[in-house]
């Protein structure tokens, strides 16, 4: 024994002390991520971070929060809906935007509630924005890639921070002064105060203008990508919003002479605008089955046909005041289920206009920016600043492809103005601008009551009519940001 | 050897200084009928003694004039026999695991005499595990040991409970006691271990009883050993035991079909009321329209008179003359009592220079709620041996498999069972009904009773969730894990030169779990995508190898003990998962019967340490104990130059009882005081869930998977925090052991500081900058408590014995330090705020004021703010909760004591033994009560209280009126829901028989226990329905309850 230990102990010994691995040992890297300095090395990879921030647009949940209301733009598209007058839900269902509905869902700052998951949402893009355009100058690659990645996260962030400060403040006009939302042109973890509504115009215009510089000449890879013309469709809806009417039409009538989105034909506009395909979308973006978010998704809210929560008591449905002025042979009233057709799942002015190819399957395509919009702002601005010739021939334009037997011919003055905007509700129905339109058209709520409107035997409403600027149209500052954010007190916080 | 000689010096001197001596002999036995060899007989009164051979008998040459013999050995209890004129005396020793003396503990890296122990552990042996009929370990530890806190864990079949020691330690890292199984950190799933298998489970407490495994036992450590084969028992045996399984909790009480009409009536015209300003007579008639309707209403109408007529609109009554069409309670359909059957079959043995253990489980166990329950088949295989006198080597592997089918239970989804049913109005049958009739649908396809789905083209849209049936969708639905578990632990022993030995250990640990969640494609939430599959396997497997050199050397009465050693650790996780749609036949969840892919991913993770440790332990003559150990860590968690932390720890004990001064003192055998002090380290980093590890927060990273389309998508992972370092646990423990009265009263008292520092913390950011949190070790957290446990043999006779445990635990947690600039962490989602002085769990919430006597409102304290928005600290009442303020009120969650009392009798053959278990203090945020406590939700259930609203002014009451759909009277959050969390649990109730040995030994069979056990017999709260043993962090959720198991077994050893 004595002899095996002699030679034992000091191999034993140096096993020990082998036993320490190299430094490299503890060197452990995730599978499913890779380094922001891998990401912006290069153009191709901020390309990837540009995918990412776009697929936040149309991805499931915030944070921690999973209700399926949350499922990006087209769940605000359809805040936007419900908080106007002329969608009205068929009846209680699973509850999803009926707090919306009511004015009582963004009241409540509580983590996780509207307010907070619509902030998230927003501010999560303007980060994931603000990182692209930070670092994207010293990415390697072609210049005219960096100007390409660079415009299309501009237009990111101005499109954030226009929705957000119309959720979190009254309309421009009138309300420059007021708190705005906190504005960020670069990635920190420093908060910022509210500042004023003019200055997050400012810069959300600021961005605009430089997007629309970078992306000049360049031609984009799809639809969900954004191109110079989206940039001055968004131009155009935030002039419009500022009731700046020469900006408007002017942005307005560069998209609409584009010559690049042609007007549906009859069978299209009834095809369920699912597919980016639609010749009259300026921004979309393709939904594939396995990035579909099934129960959580727009087209589970909106389409009656398959089992969504549309199917389940929540049919939007038309207003009766609204369907009545659509003239009869107008292709848009057949989108709408005819009164005196309808079932107990289908009833009655439950839209059709939105919905699956394929009901089998959860894969559609999420509609962003319109030409028809870009025609209707146009015919609304040229109009307000008496170039009325040429708003009746941007609204029959469109109108007419929709309604052949259609003329404005003989309005003018407010009568025109009235005109447009009832086409636009019409056109518009669905598409997210109705509480844009109300508050910046100032009017307040006024939702019509009676069979087939608002009310019993529908969901109670509760609220019918509210005045302009209101404090219910206000969401409130989550408490998460009143409490962590240090250029924020109390006194921040909308009535 | 040694011993042994000088015993047998002693007898023969003895027996030269009495010349008058007789000669016993005998044999002494366990009460299976084993011997026990090494067992001490001694003559009471004299030193003078024998020892046991290896069949169990023993000689004795005793004066005459002796008594009686007193017999003892290690780990068994104690007899005192009177010899009378016999000089044949069999003895039986029972199994005991109180005996301070001669215990041994297991510690990091091998075992200590408890006498020589300088830290603070808990031992709970094989004898009391084997009580309790639980499948996890887990869940059998709770109130036998002082310091460790156990949630109920849910009572899902299989499931585990979350165990504490000493308290909360961390905010977002890990607050998990590191498991280490026969000296392994053990990574695989506690719940696939036999429980029969389990030797000891020692909970180690102090920095001197975990510092060696520094990096990862901030939070305590709990051992457990296996059984091996003992010398001189060679024995096949064979457990089986059969169990009934009900509710532990009961369900709210819960209103009947007609309160729950009539006051959904209510609820609708107050809301026309208040919230619209009908008067009262047309609200009443509106209401009487609306109440069975779809868009307004409850949708179904229960009884047989018209929906409008159903309750008088003048008086809110029901129609007297209308009869209950149906009443079919959901948890009638789904919950059932359960069976659970359990059998091991062990055999084991040693001889000379081996031993040998084989042990094979099943288990069966159904779950309370129908379509769940686990079976799980378990082998082990231990050996042991010892070629030659230098060379000890062993391996033991054990195997589970395990296959679970469950359900969802958690969270507020209406495919959770408990939530569904709790929550689903009492008008909603199971089955389709003939509206007018009431009789059952038959589905003309099957010839059953047809299900009611709650759709509009059945019975109606049901408000409360529609288009689901869970009777119908459990049963075509598959939610089930295979799981696989596997060890295998391998050593090597060698004693090299004079006093040093070496021992390498390597251990592996694979966990594969095979997790398959189907939703058929007939009914539900995917029919209309013809059903949808997931096949996702998590696969875990870690690995760790350590080397240890031990030198042990006695000077004179100087003993030193030297461990220094080495250890890698390495954890792989690897997750896959895929997602199909578009199944062609029902029946079969697998992938490729689908046509369409969802979903897919895979991804894996790494974990790695490395350290070194080193460990002295001296002693005086026995009397002086010093401890000192030193261990350093590096992990891959952290940035290269903050990874390696260093950890220490310092101990002593002072055996007071062996000074000569207290040797006189009769009644007094034990007394020791120990002191200790340590730091730990932790840096099981969680993500914000809480649940998952987040394994690379220091790198600034961008996730993969969010794909645009066919473009790759990636997006920011989270603030980087690369300038993370170990969290620091740093433990002062002071604790005096104590043995009276002829070892019939043992106890101990200990008294700790457990400073956790470096606090990981997810910092709060503004929201508007993108992210809500990032991770800093910034906090620091103070748990600080009492620990008693007393132990006492109040009767000690032969055919009786009556034996008492108590222990008793008051611990206290605060917060001592936040980072610089922050006064306060506010955790909106449980309702919690941290600051200094206050505890993680401290309850920061809305202060519900009760009801306005005058409207009915539910009222608020709230804030009055000056012009700056600073709080005036004048306080206001409001109605509408969302402008109300949250306050510290409510105290903590944690318990002020907590602790367990067991009481055993022995009887002759008989053993009865009751545990109780006991918390006192603490609030409790019953969230399950507040869902059926809404304010008029269509469909949604009440709970027997809302019986007590308030209805008209002047209305003295806490629960505010009804009004459907009203805004800013919710109580969330609110005190409203909080309730004393004060609990009393009778854990365990088990009454054993031991056949005579004689009556079955012709049977060839050496011993027979019967016994039945009540588990979880019977729970005291404050407040019925609620199950305050949920969660530390004291907020409900709609889970399985705990269950109550009654159960009949029988042990036979041959």
């Amino acid at each position: 024994m004595k002899n095996i230990s002699k030679y034992l102990l000091p191999a034993l010994l140096s096993a020990l002390i082998l036993g320490g691995c190299k430094k490299s040992y503890l060197e452990t890297a995730p599978s499913n991520q890779v380094t922001t300095d891998v990401i912006f090395k290069t153009t191709e990879g901020a390309q990837t971070a540009l995918d990412g921030l776009y697929r936040l647009t149309y991805t499931f949940g915030i944070e921690t929060y999973g209700g399926h209301d949350l499922f990006g733009q087209k769940a605000h598209d359809l805040i936007m809906d419900v908080m106007g007058n002329d969608m009205v839900i068929n009846s209680r269902g699973y509850n999803w935007f009926n707090g919306d509905y009511r004015y009582t869902a963004g009241t409540d700052p509580s983590d996780g509630l509207r307010s907070y998951t619509t902030w998230m949402y927003y501010y999560q893009i303007v980060n994931n924005a603000n990182n692209i355009i930070t670092a994207i100058d010293k990415a390697s690659g072609a210049q005219s890639e960096k100007d390409k990645i660079k415009g299309q996260a501009l237009f990111m962030r101005a499109h954030s921070y226009f929705y957000l400060v119309n959720f979190w403040q009254h309309t421009y006009k009138g309300n420059e002064s007021k708190p705005g939302i906190p504005v960020y042109s670069e990635p920190t973890s420093k908060g910022n105060g509210r500042g004023t509504v003019q200055n997050v115009y400012d810069s959300l215009i600021l961005d605009l203008s430089n997007a629309e510089t970078l992306l000049t000449g360049k031609v984009r890879r799809d639809l969900s990508s954004v191109d110079i013309t989206t940039v001055q469709a968004l131009r155009a809806r935030v002039a419009l919003q500022m009731e700046d009417y020469a900006t408007a039409a002017t942005y307005a009538q560069k998209v609409t002479s584009s010559g690049k989105y042609p007007l549906m034909d009859n069978a299209e506009y009834q095809s369920g605008f699912n597919s980016v395909d639609n010749p009259e979308w300026i921004w979309g973006t393709k939904v594939i089955v396995d990035q579909a978010t099934v129960y959580a998704s727009w087209y589970s809210h909106m389409d009656a046909a398959p089992f969504g929560y549309a199917s389940l008591g929540q049919q939007k449905k038309i207003t009766k005041a609204l369907y009545d002025q659509i003239q009869n042979g107008d292709i848009r009233k057949t989108v709408f289920t005819k009164p005196g057709t309808g079932t107990t799942s289908i009833p009655d002015y439950t839209q059709t206009k939105f919905h699956l190819a394929d009901p089998s399957s959860w894969a559609g395509d999420y509609m962003y920016l319109t030409v028809a919009e870009a025609y209707l702002i146009a015919a609304e601005a040229l109009a307000r600043t008496g170039h009325e010739p040429e708003a009746h021939t941007a609204l029959e334009t469109l109108i007419k492809n929709r309604y052949p037997a259609y003329t404005s011919a003989a309005l003018s003055g407010a009568n025109l103005i009235n005109e447009i905007l009832l086409q636009r509700r019409i056109e518009l129905w669905g598409e997210g601008l109705a509480l844009l339109d109300i508050k910046r058209l100032k009017q307040g709520v006024n939702r019509p009551t009676g069979a087939g409107n608002h009310g019993a035997p529908n969901y109670d409403a509760i609220v019918y009519t509210l005045p302009d600027q209101d404090p219910k149209f206000l969401f409130r500052v989550p408490s998460e940001e009143l409490n962590s954010n240090k250029s924020m007190t109390a006194a921040d916080q909308n009535p | 050897m040694r011993k042994l000689s000088l015993l047998c010096s002693l007898i023969l001197l003895c027996g030269q200084l009495w010349a008058q001596t007789r000669t016993i002999t005998g044999k002494v036995q366990d009460d299976q009928g084993n011997p026990i060899a090494g067992a001490t007989v001694q003559a009471k009164g004299t030193n003078t003694a024998s020892v046991t051979t290896t069949d169990g008998t023993y000689t004795i040459s005793i004066p005459q004039k002796v008594k009686a013999l007193i017999v003892s050995y290690v780990g068994y209890g104690r007899e005192e026999l009177s010899i009378g004129s016999q000089t044949s005396l069999t003895v039986v020793l029972k199994r005991t695991d109180q005996s301070l003396a001669e215990v041994i503990v297991q510690v990091p890296y091998g075992t200590v005499k408890k006498t020589a122990f300088t830290g603070s552990e808990g031992t709970i042996t094989a004898q009391t595990l084997d009580k309790q009929q639980v499948t996890s370990v887990t869940k059998a530890i709770e109130g036998l040991v002082p310091g460790i806190v156990v949630t109920n864990g849910g009572g899902a079949p299989g499931s585990s409970s979350n165990v504490l020691i000493r308290g909360v330690g961390s905010y977002q890292a890990s607050s998990d006691p590191l498991w280490v199984l026969d000296g392994i950190p053990y990574d695989g799933s506690i719940e696939a271990l036999n429980m029969d298998d389990i030797a000891s489970v020692t909970v180690l407490k102090d920095a001197a009883a975990t510092a060696l495994y520094g990096s990862r036992a901030a939070n305590g450590v709990i051992m457990m050993t296996t059984k091996k084969g003992i010398r001189g028992r060679n024995t096949v045996s064979v457990k089986a035991v059969q169990g009934y399984l009900s509710r532990g909790i009961p369900e709210y009480d819960r209103l009947g079909s007609q309160q729950y009409y009539e006051l959904m009536w209510e609820g609708i015209r107050n809301a026309l009321v208040y919230g619209q300003g009908y008067t009262f007579q047309s609200a009443g008639i509106q209401a009487s329209q609306r109440l069975t309707t779809s868009a307004n209403g409850l949708a179904y109408n229960a009884y047989n008179v018209p929906g409008d007529q159903l309750v008088d609109p003048a008086t809110g009554k029901l129609n007297s003359s209308a009869k209950l069409l149906w009443n079919e309670p959901w948890e009638k359909a789904l919950f059932r009592t359960a069976q659970r059957q359990n059998v091991t079959l062990g055999i084991s043995g040693a001889g000379d220079k081996n031993d040998y253990l084989l042990s094979l489980g099943y288990l069966h166990e159904d779950g309370i709620v129908r379509f769940s329950g686990i079976k799980r088949y378990n082998a082990r295989l231990s050996v042991n041996a010892t070629p030659n006198t230098w060379l000890k080597s062993g391996v033991t592997l054990d195997g589970s498999y395990s296959n679970q089918t469950g359900l969802l239970s958690g969270g507020g989804y209406t495919s959770n069972p408990f939530y569904y049913t709790r929550n689903m109005g009492p008008i909603y049958p199971v089955y389709q009904h003939n509206l007018s009739t009431g009789a059952y649908v038959i589905d003309s396809a099957t010839g059953q009773r047809a299900l009611d789905w709650g759709i509009p083209s059945q019975m109606g849209a049901r408000p409360y969730a529609p288009n689901s049936n869970l009777v119908g969708s459990l049963a075509l639905d598959e939610r089930s894990d295979n799981i696989f578990n596997g060890n295998g632990n391998t050593y090597l022993e060698a004693k090299i030169l004079k006093d040093f030995s070496f021992k390498t250990t390597f251990g592996i640990t694979y966990y594969d779990d095979y997790n398959t969640r189907y939703q058929n494609s007939q009914f539900g939430d995917a029919a209309n995508i013809a059903g949808r599959s997931t096949k996702k396997s998590d696969r875990r497997i870690s690995y760790t190898l350590n080397e240890v050199l031990t030198w042990n050397k006695t000077f004179g009465d100087h003993n030193f003990r030297v461990l220094g050693g080495h250890e890698n650790y390495k954890f792989i996780n690897t997750q896959e998962y895929a997602t199909r749609i578009g199944f062609a036949f029902p029946g079969s969840p697998e992938l490729d019967n689908a046509a369409t892919t969802e979903a897919a991913s895979s991804y894996t993770d790494n974990l790695r340490i490395e350290s070194w440790f080193s460990n002295l332990n001296y002693d005086y003559k026995g009397r002086y104990l010093l401890s000192g150990s030193y261990r350093r860590d590096g992990t891959s968690r952290f940035y290269p130059t903050h990874r390696w932390g260093n950890f220490y720890s310092v101990g002593a004990g002072w055996r007071i009882s062996e000074e000569d001064f207290l040797k006189s003192v009769r009644w007094l055998n034990e007394l020791k005081l120990r002191v200790s002090y340590g730091e730990q380290g932790n840096q099981s980093l969680l993500n914000p869930d809480l649940l998952t590890q987040k394994y690379y927060a220091y790198q600034n990273l961008y996730s993969a998977g969010n794909n645009n389309a066919s473009y790759p998508g990636y997006i920011p992972a989270g603030l980087p925090s690369p300038d993370l370092v170990w969290e620091g646990n740093k433990t002062f423990n002071v604790g005096v052991d104590f043995s009276l009265f002829d070892r019939r009263l043992q106890g101990t008292v200990e008294w700790f500081n457990r400073i956790s520092d470096d606090l990981i913390f997810g910092v709060k950011v503004p929201g508007s900058t993108g992210f809500t949190s990032f991770n800093q070790n910034i906090g620091a957290l103070r748990n600080r408590g009492i620990e008693v446990s007393l132990g006492y043999n109040i009767i000690l006779k032969k055919d009786f014995d009556w034996r008492v445990d108590v222990n008793f635990t008051h611990l206290t947690n605060t917060f001592t330090k936040l980072p610089p600039g922050v006064t306060e962490i506010v955790d909106g989602t449980n309702y919690k705020k941290i600051m200094v002085g206050h505890s993680i769990y401290d309850w920061w919430v809305k202060e519900y004021a009760g009801v306005d006597p005058a409207t009915g409102d539910a009222l608020f304290y709230k804030d009055v703010l000056d012009g700056n928005g600073k709080t005036t600290g004048q306080r206001v009442l409001t109605n509408n909760s969302n402008n109300a303020s949250s306050y510290y009120t409510g105290g903590s969650s944690l318990p002020k004591f907590t602790g367990g009392v067991t009481t055993a009798f022995r009887y002759k053959n008989f053993d009865l033994s009751v545990l109780v278990t006991f918390s006192k203090g603490g609030k409790y945020y019953d969230g399950n009560f507040q869902g059926i406590m809404h304010p008029g939700t269509f469909g949604s259930a009440w709970g027997k209280e809302i019986l007590n609203r308030w209805q008209k002014p002047g209305d003295i009451t806490n629960v505010p009126r009804l009004q459907n759909a009203i805004a800013g009277q919710d109580a969330s959050g609110s005190s409203r829901w909080l309730y004393d969390a004060s609990w009393l649990n009778i854990k365990n109730i088990t009454l054993s028989y031991r056949i005579p040995n004689s009556a079955i030994r012709k049977a060839g069979i050496s011993g027979i226990r019967v016994f039945g056990n009540v588990d979880n017999a019977k729970l005291f709260t404050s407040h019925k329905g609620m199950d305050p043993q949920f969660a530390f962090d004291g907020v409900a959720d709609a889970t399985y309850t705990p269950f109550r198991t009654v159960s009949f077994g029988l042990n036979l050893s041959l």
